[in-house]
């Protein structure tokens, strides 16, 4: 029965040593897709890859059918996964401020690691600059922190907030997923001229 | 446009609907296993915390942000996300090299602005995105991904918001990428 | 479009389209085996009848009484304001119903404890958490509550505050005044009885 780890059914001294082999997976996945990159990752945004589009929903709608088919099989305790609380405001607004950063940076911390071992320098450079932020984030905290905290909504979950079951939700948001590739297909068969996708190393 | 169909040499990727059912399964197994989802900026965080409280202990005790973090026995590195992060870096390399993409240092960018523009552009997307992640309570791969896989309302909105927003300011830096 | 990518689309439609018409799962979170072990040890589940009694006597709202006895002990005597679930009907729906109110808890009891430790390891395996059993069950309340001993002489100021606390809760049950026998023919009993340690509740 799962969650392995904090049920005890692996001793927590496995933990690091599992860390770093998810790890090492996640950033395998994430750089044989193209991730390492920042020019195929802001692609999504200006209509010539849609890479990031696939590959994420993709991988939300998996794991999403995943944990409810192993809650119904009994292999997993839902209320036993941690699940990001919620803080509206403040997520918002974070929210907001990583998106130009986004833009501007070209990456997002994990692909900026996997970019940082194949050598590229602005990968590097990206992250240092992540690690300023979050410097100068933790230095006026002590002015923000009223704000950090508010609106807090506890760990709700998404169908708690729209009234309608999980099952339910997924299924719509693998009917959304799915209209989203054929419309992202549509767009690429447009934006390309020629045969080549659009790709960068 | 014309001058990228012109390269000559096409990247071996791995098709990225494939990429994404291998993630949606590791995300999967991550909390079947642990618990909990991926993550990545949590990692750079215990850098900061560390890296403050080498260079000056005093001020990160009475401080409300950084004390949360400290304790005695512990560094703040020996933390879960560190662990996954060096493994994604780890993982990076493995994927590099494996499809021969690991070259000398180099600075991704479009033809159309300079290698220093691009660094300075890396470098604020770095501080802004940084800054960010911690409102948010996490990145694309904490918030974003492993939220709204597990159905948290929190993990919808930051995807929401953050991808919504790169679509809306798209067009202003548009010149930085195509 | 590459026929794999309508297999694979198709896959996951079909699958979450499935997730909607699964019926609903009847596992019951059950408590680990090493929880319940524990819980059973642990001596605090036991209410005394002392403490029974005194919730009754002041109407205390946060606690109901079942007995699990058969129906026909319950109608021979019972407790006030208790429910009978017998032990045979404990996982019935309407027992469920008086389990499941907030706040409240549940005390067992039975003839001695037997029956109610039994309700209670039953309630406490479907995950009910505040549930108790009185201490000595009825043969208990009868010898502490209706018919209390008197204390020795000798013994300490607390057991003549409890047994003038059982007395009053005896007159409050059975509505009748206990004979007072004379003191001379209880100082006889008390020189041949030992005496016991009375913890509160003891039976």
């Amino acid at each position: 029965m799962g969650p392995l780890i904090p049920l005890g059914q692996i001793s927590s001294g496995w933990d690091f040593i599992i860390a770093l082999i998810i790890g090492i997976a996640f950033g395998f996945i994430l750089e044989a897709s193209g991730f390492s990159s920042s020019r195929n990752i802001t692609g999504v945004f200006y209509g010539y890859n849609f890479v990031v589009l696939r590959f994420f929903f993709t991988a939300v709608i998996v794991a999403m059918i995943g944990l409810e088919y192993f809650d119904y099989m009994g292999w997993i305790d839902l209320n036993m996964i941690y699940i990001l609380p919620t803080y509206l405001s403040p997520m918002i607004v974070g929210a907001i401020i990583m998106g130009v950063g986004f833009i501007i940076g070209g990456f997002c911390p994990g692909t900026s690691y996997t970019a940082i071992a194949i050598g590229k320098l602005d990968a590097i450079v990206f992250t240092l600059g992540l690690f300023l932020g979050i410097f100068i984030f933790s230095e006026i905290f002590p002015y923000i922190e009223d704000f950090y905290y508010s609106g807090n909504m506890g760990n709700i979950t998404i169908s708690e907030v729209l009234g309608i079951s999980n099952k339910l939700f997924t299924f719509i948001f693998v009917i959304i997923a799915v209209i989203a590739f054929y419309v992202t297909w549509l767009i690429e068969k447009k934006v390309r001229k020629t045969i080549n996708p659009y790709k960068f190393e | 446009m014309d001058s990228i169909t012109k390269e000559k040499h096409i990247p071996k990727y791995i098709n990225p609907y494939f990429g994404g059912v291998l993630l949606g399964i590791l995300i999967l197994f991550t909390f079947y296993i642990t618990g909990r989802g991926l993550g990545a900026s949590g990692a750079i965080k215990s850098a900061v915390v560390t890296t403050v409280d080498k260079v000056a202990p005093t001020h990160t005790e009475s401080h409300t942000f950084y004390s949360k973090f400290i304790s005695r026995d512990n560094s703040p590195m020996s933390s879960w996300l560190v662990f996954e992060s060096i493994g994604v870096l780890l993982g990076g390399l493995l994927s590099g090299a494996l499809f021969g993409r690991i070259k000398k240092l180099r600075v991704e960018h479009s033809p159309k602005i300079t290698k220093k523009t691009r660094l300075i552009a890396a470098a604020i997307g770095g501080i802004l995105f940084g800054f960010g992640s911690q409102f948010g309570r996490g990145c694309t791969s904490g918030a974003a991904l492993s939220g709204t896989a597990s159905s948290s309302f929190g993990g919808l909105i930051v995807m929401l918001f953050l991808f919504g927003t790169g679509y809306a300011v798209a067009y202003f830096f548009r010149k930085l990428w195509i | 479009m590459n026929k794999n990518y309508f297999i694979l689309f198709g896959l996951l439609i079909v699958l979450s389209g499935g997730l909607l018409f699964l019926p609903e799962k009847t596992n019951y979170v059950q408590q680990s085996p090493e929880s319940l072990m524990w819980d059973i040890v642990q001596p605090t589940r036991y209410i005394s009848t002392d403490q029974v009694a005194k919730l009754i006597i002041e109407k205390d709202p946060l606690f109901q009484l079942v007995d699990v006895r058969p129906d026909y002990d319950f109608e021979a005597f019972s407790l006030p304001n208790s429910f009978n679930i017998p032990i045979d009907s404990i996982l019935t729906d309407e027992a469920n119903d008086i389990f499941n109110i907030e706040d409240v808890n549940t005390i067992f009891l039975s003839d001695d404890d037997i029956k109610a430790d039994q309700a209670w390891v039953i309630a406490k395996r479907m995950g009910y958490k505040s549930v108790y059993v009185m201490k000595g069950g009825l043969n208990c309340w009868i010898r502490t509550i209706i018919q209390p001993q008197k204390p020795s002489e000798s013994a300490p100021i607390t057991e003549f505050e409890l047994y003038n606390f059982r007395k009053g809760a005896s007159i409050y049950f059975t509505g009748a005044e206990l004979s007072t026998n004379s003191d001379i023919k209880q100082e006889v009993n008390i020189t041949r009885k030992k005496k016991e340690t009375v913890a509160e509740g003891g039976c």
